[in-house]
């Protein structure tokens, strides 16, 4: 089966789950003649169908490599960018910026550390300022606050 | 007609006077700033700095006001086109093209195009707004709920059917966007939908979170892998400055832009989002070369843009001749006004002249800052793209993981903005568009509390649609928009729509 017949079928389990979860709410409405059900019960049903056609007719000229080497480098960064959505409130928004963007830059070819050291601070610091002293949106300090304190 | 010149002049009295010229030009510099940064988009920024207006003159904060949310559209389609990174739901459609544009080396054009597209259509705006907005604001009101899931169906499907190659594949992409609006607590009924049982699931999904994820982080995923396989290919830059060519070639665009926002910013709902994507679409539609839009179109840069600012002015007419807030923005201002001692009624004209000719007259006058702001920062914003490739896509995630954290300081929304990033990388390989599923988000919960609105008024009938001529010709016009294409189009491949 091919990338495309693969995303028609996730669209289809898509589209039933949806639909289960939808007609398994418990609804009491009054006055209300659609009620909170109607709705997604047909976007459900679109969806499914949708799926369905896609899967037994497929779009033609699409030639999708969706799996493989390709997609590997999106992935870790995509695990990569995970860890550091966490990390901003484990370790604080410095510390963890200025870790994420080493291992970034390195990935993407950066060749030297001292660059990508001098970078990682500077641009920390200086996104750190614009929020916090332009905006006055607090960003979490992590340990770097217990110490300032 | 004279009267409402003495009126302007009145308004520009006010507006020019010193205090009033350094808040307008405050306004727009943070506004600009506001739009630039991810995650704060126009209402977000404005609601945060209501502070800075305590103890003003009602006239200075609101041209104050009116400065950000003007400055802030103006910033948000710079990041759109020079990165992929849409400030808010608006400026996801400026992505499609000014993207594309700034990746073939003409970001400066595509900046210029949007600046000056901006600038004419808010002057138009401004002055259709003087002379037909009391009229048109009463139109407004024959705006139902029936009416306007009426246009919220048209708006669907018009993106639908052309957002991407396939009308099955942008249908897929809508209904997304609309059951990712589903989840979350109903409101009318309190009711939870979709949320299995996690507490963050029940404010549902925020808009700014699932475009940067949708659009700014798959993007860079996208990127990452071609760079790794050798396929990333970014052009020179070749030009900064607009060509008088392709100027004459947008102005055009610009202008249907312009009317087609103005008139659907006045109606209630996401309308600046709505009109931006209807312009679009529309403009691909009766293109000569649809195929065009998608690679780097100016025209699908200008008509937004234009529509989008448009839009803006007419979201203000409820406001100013009903005292209704129709949109998020304009219940900010609203807010500001109420704490500036104002209160917004039908009479607003009459016992505060000076608030609302003080504020057309800025709007005119921070349109031409924003101009004078704006162009000569274009060179600058190019050159960013002379970074190195491994230097700019950490910088740009960073700066959107900060974004999205300051919408709900909540580490899942980083989360689900990474996961919607990979989800849209594959989307993109499959080739499903991903503008819909924006536009699909934005309109799904407006859409369907106005469904059951209408229902509960007719106590279930459908048949209050057919009553509503309105209803029934935006039914019509997009039952023609998913059927017609198919039928023109039968066997050529003109607009790419597989038959």
């Amino acid at each position: 089966m091919g990338a495309e017949r693969s995303g028609a079928l996730i669209i289809l389990l898509l589209g039933i789950g949806y639909l289960w979860e939808a007609f398994a709410m418990q609804v009491v409405s009054i006055g209300d003649p659609l009620g909170p059900k109607a709705f997604p019960i047909f976007l459900g049903a679109l969806m499914s169908l949708l799926g369905i056609s896609l899967l037994i007719k497929p779009e033609k000229g699409a030639n999708a490599r969706l799996f493989g080497k390709t997609s590997l480098g999106a992935i870790i960064l995509a695990g990569i960018l995970a860890v550091y959505g966490f990390g901003i409130e484990w370790i604080g928004y410095p510390i963890a910026t200025v870790i994420f963007l080493l291992v970034a830059t390195r990935i993407l070819g950066e060749r030297s550390w001292i660059i990508g050291m001098l970078l990682s601070m500077g641009l920390s610091i200086g996104v750190f300022a614009l929020f916090t002293l332009v905006l006055d949106i607090r960003l979490p300090l992590g340990p770097i606050g217990e110490i300032l304190k | 007609m004279l009267d409402i010149l003495n009126h302007l002049v009145y308004g520009f009295q006010i507006a020019l006077l010193p205090i009033n010229i350094l808040y307008a030009f405050i306004g727009c510099l943070v506004g600009t700033i506001i739009g630039i940064l991810p995650g704060i988009g126009p209402a977000g920024g404005m609601a945060l700095l209501i502070p800075l207006t305590y103890g003003k003159e009602p006239a200075s904060a609101i041209i104050l006001l009116a400065g950000i949310y003007y400055g802030a559209m103006y910033g948000g389609s710079t990041t759109s086109i020079l990165l992929n990174v849409p400030g808010e739901a608006a400026s996801v459609v400026t992505t499609l093209d000014g993207y594309q544009m700034a990746k073939k080396g003409q970001a400066g054009p595509a900046l210029f195009i949007a600046a000056i597209g901006s600038f004419i259509a808010g002057t138009i705006g401004i002055v259709l707004l003087m002379l037909i907005g009391p009229p048109l604001g009463r139109f407004a009101l024959r705006f139902g709920p029936a009416e306007s899931f009426a246009l919220m169906i048209f708006g669907l499907s018009m993106v639908s059917s052309l957002a991407g190659r396939s009308l099955r594949k942008g249908l897929v992409s809508t209904t997304f966007g609309l059951m990712l609006a589903t989840v979350g607590s109903d409101l009318p009924t309190g009711i939870l939908r979709f949320t299995f049982g996690i507490p963050k699931f029940m404010e549902g999904f925020d808009i700014v979170v699932v475009a940067i994820g949708l659009f700014a982080v798959s993007e860079i995923l996208t990127c990452t892998s071609e760079m790794q396989t050798g396929e990333f290919i970014r052009e020179k830059v070749t030009g900064i400055w607009l060509s008088m060519k392709d100027f004459i070639y947008s102005l055009g665009a610009i202008f249907r832009g312009t009317f087609l926002g103005f008139f659907i910013g006045i109606l209630p709902g996401a309308a600046h989002v709505t009109a931006s994507f209807l312009s679009y679409t529309l403009e691909k539609r009766f293109s000569k070369n649809p195929e065009r839009f998608g690679h780097g179109e100016i025209r699908g840069v200008a008509a937004p843009e234009a529509a989008n600012n448009a839009a803006a002015c007419g979201a203000l007419i409820p406001l100013l001749t009903m005292g209704l807030p129709a949109s998020a923005v304009t219940a900010v201002m609203y807010g500001a006004l109420l704490m500036v001692g104002v209160r917004p009624s039908p009479f607003l004209f009459q016992k505060h002249p000076d608030v609302v000719w003080g504020l057309i007259a800025s709007l005119y006058f921070g349109n031409v800052m924003l101009l004078i702001l704006n162009l000569p920062l274009i060179p600058l914003w190019v050159k960013i793209l002379s970074t190195p490739s491994r230097w700019l896509f950490p910088i740009v995630l960073v700066l959107s993981f900060v974004g999205v954290y300051s919408v709900n300081r909540s580490p899942l929304d980083l989360l689900t903005a990474t996961t919607l990033g990979l989800l849209g990388y594959a989307m993109v390989k499959l080739d499903y568009p991903l503008a819909p599923v924006i536009l699909g988000l934005v309109l799904g919960d407006l859409m369907e509390q106005a469904l059951r609105q209408t229902l509960m008024i007719s106590g279930g009938s459908l048949r209050i649609f057919l009553r509503s001529p309105i209803a029934l010709t935006l039914f019509g016009l997009a039952a023609a928009t998913i059927i017609l294409p198919k039928i023109l189009y039968r066997g050529t491949d003109k607009l790419d729509v597989e038959t």
